[in-house]
C-alpha cells in the first residue's frame, strides 16, 4: 500500500506538535508516583515467579495426578472387595436359607410299626390290654412314624383274618 | 541515576524481583511514554495517570513481557495503549472535548517575541483539538508514526496488526488530520482537491 509523505502544512504541524511535546517533562508529581511505587514494590515484588512457576505447576500437577490414580486404584479395590464380599455373602445365605436341590418336600426315612388295638366301652379304640379277658374284635394299627416328625395312621384292619375285607397281607399277632 | 545497560536487563531484574529496575525503565522510557500519553489523552493529568498505571502495571507482572515479540518500549507503549483505551470507554459518557488550561503541551523557547508565541500557542491549541477529535484507532497511529517517529513494524506490533493496515491506518488519520485542520484554516487545501476527496470519502 502506497504511504504517502502527509501534506507539507500537516508535516510542519506535526514536527511543530512533536517539538512542544517534547518539552514537556514528567511532573514531580509523577516522578514522586513513580518512587511509590518503586519503594513499595521492594516489599511487594515476588522473586522470579516465572522461572519458578512451571516447575511448580508440573509439581502440583504430576501430584494431583498421582493422587488422582492411587484414589482410583484404592476406590477400584474397595469395589472389588466389596462385590466380592458380597458375592460370597450371598452364596452363604443361598445356602443357609435356601434347601438344596435333592431336598424333597416329603421325609427321606420313615418306619412302620404296627400296633394291636380294641375298641374299649367307651367306643374308642385303644392299645390292647394284655391282661383283658373279654374277647372283643382286635384290630392291627398301621402306623408310619417319620423322621421329620410326623406320624399318621396308614390304615386299621381287623386281626381276624376272617373279618379282612382284603388288601391286608399280614399276620395276625398273637393275642395274648 | 545509573542507568542498567539494557531494557532487557532491567524486566530481568524486575522479574528477579528488584523494583529498582522499575526506575531504570522509567528514567528510560517515562518521558516518551508521557509525550505518547499526552497526543492520546485530553489532560495533562490523564496523560500522568496513564503512564503511572503502566508502570504500576509492569511492576505487577513483569513477567508478561515477551523480548521474541519486540522491544520493551514498545510493549510499554501497548500497556499504554490499553490503558488509555479503557480510559477512553470508562470515560466516554460524561468527558467533555474541553480542553484543561494544563493540556497544552509546553511551549517552545524559540517564539521569538510575546505575539509569535500567543500565536504558536493557539496554533498549537487547535492542532491539538484536531487530534483530540480523531478516532483513537487514528490519534494513537499519528501519534506513534508521526510524533514518535516509530518504524511502521514496530507500531504494528505495539497494535498488534499487519503493517499493511498501519500504513492505511495513517493514510486515512493523516487525510481526516488535514480535512480537519483545513476546517480550522491552518492548512490551505485548495490546491489539494484529491486529498480532501479522500479524507471525506
Amino acid at each position: 500500500m502506497d504511504t504517502q509523505d502527509p501534506h507539507p502544512h500537516l508535516a510542519h504541524l506535526l514536527k511543530q506538535y512533536a517539538r512542544d511535546l517534547a518539552q514537556g517533562a514528567p511532573s514531580p508529581d509523577l516522578d514522586a508516583r513513580i518512587g511509590r511505587l518503586v519503594a513499595g514494590g521492594r516489599q511487594t515484588v515476588a522473586p522470579a515467579p516465572l522461572n519458578r512457576s512451571p516447575v511448580v505447576r508440573y509439581a502440583a500437577a504430576a501430584a494431583f495426578a498421582g493422587l488422582a490414580i492411587g484414589a482410583g486404584v484404592l476406590l477400584g479395590m474397595r469395589l472389588e472387595h466389596t462385590r466380592a464380599t458380597l458375592a460370597t455373602a450371598q452364596a452363604r445365605a443361598h445356602d443357609t436359607f435356601w434347601p438344596p436341590a435333592d431336598l424333597a418336600m416329603w421325609p427321606s426315612d420313615s418306619v412302620s410299626f404296627k400296633i394291636p388295638a380294641e375298641y374299649s366301652a367307651q367306643g374308642t379304640l385303644v392299645a390292647v390290654d394284655p391282661d383283658s379277658k373279654h374277647g372283643s374284635t382286635r384290630y392291627w394299627i398301621d402306623v408310619v412314624v417319620s423322621n421329620d416328625g410326623t406320624f399318621r395312621i396308614e390304615q386299621v384292619v381287623p386281626a381276624d383274618p376272617a373279618q379282612k375285607k382284603g388288601g391286608h397281607d399280614g399276620a395276625a399277632p398273637p393275642i395274648r | 541515576m545509573k542507568l542498567v545497560s539494557s531494557d532487557s536487563e532491567c524486566m530481568a531484574r524486575l522479574a528477579a524481583g528488584d523494583a529498582n529496575a522499575l526506575r531504570d525503565l522509567y528514567q528510560r522510557h517515562g518521558r516518551a511514554l508521557l509525550r505518547f500519553s499526552s497526543a492520546m489523552c485530553r489532560s495533562r493529568q490523564a496523560a500522568e495517570d496513564m503512564v503511572h498505571d503502566t508502570f504500576e502495571a509492569l511492576m505487577r507482572e513483569p513477567v508478561t513481557f515477551d523480548p521474541a515479540q519486540g522491544t520493551v518500549f514498545g510493549y510499554l507503549c501497548g500497556v499504554l495503549r490499553h490503558r488509555v483505551s479503557r480510559h477512553f470507554r470508562q470515560q466516554k459518557r460524561w468527558v467533555a472535548l474541553d480542553l484543561d488550561s494544563d493540556t497544552s503541551p509546553a511551549h517552545s523557547n524559540d517564539a521569538h517575541t510575546p505575539a509569535d508565541e500567543i500565536a504558536r500557542s493557539e496554533i498549537t491549541m487547535a492542532f491539538r483539538r484536531a487530534m483530540l477529535e480523531l478516532p483513537l484507532q487514528h490519534r494513537e497511529v499519528i501519534a506513534l508514526c508521526d510524533l514518535e517517529e516509530l518504524p511502521y513494524a514496530a507500531v504494528a506490533g505495539i497494535l498488534d496488526c499487519p503493517v499493511g493496515t498501519v500504513r492505511s491506518r495513517l493514510h486515512r488519520a493523516r487525510a481526516l488530520l488535514t480535512i480537519r485542520l483545513a476546517s480550522l484554516e491552518l492548512i490551505d487545501l485548495e490546491n489539494e482537491p484529491a486529498l480532501a476527496q479522500r479524507g471525506l470519502s
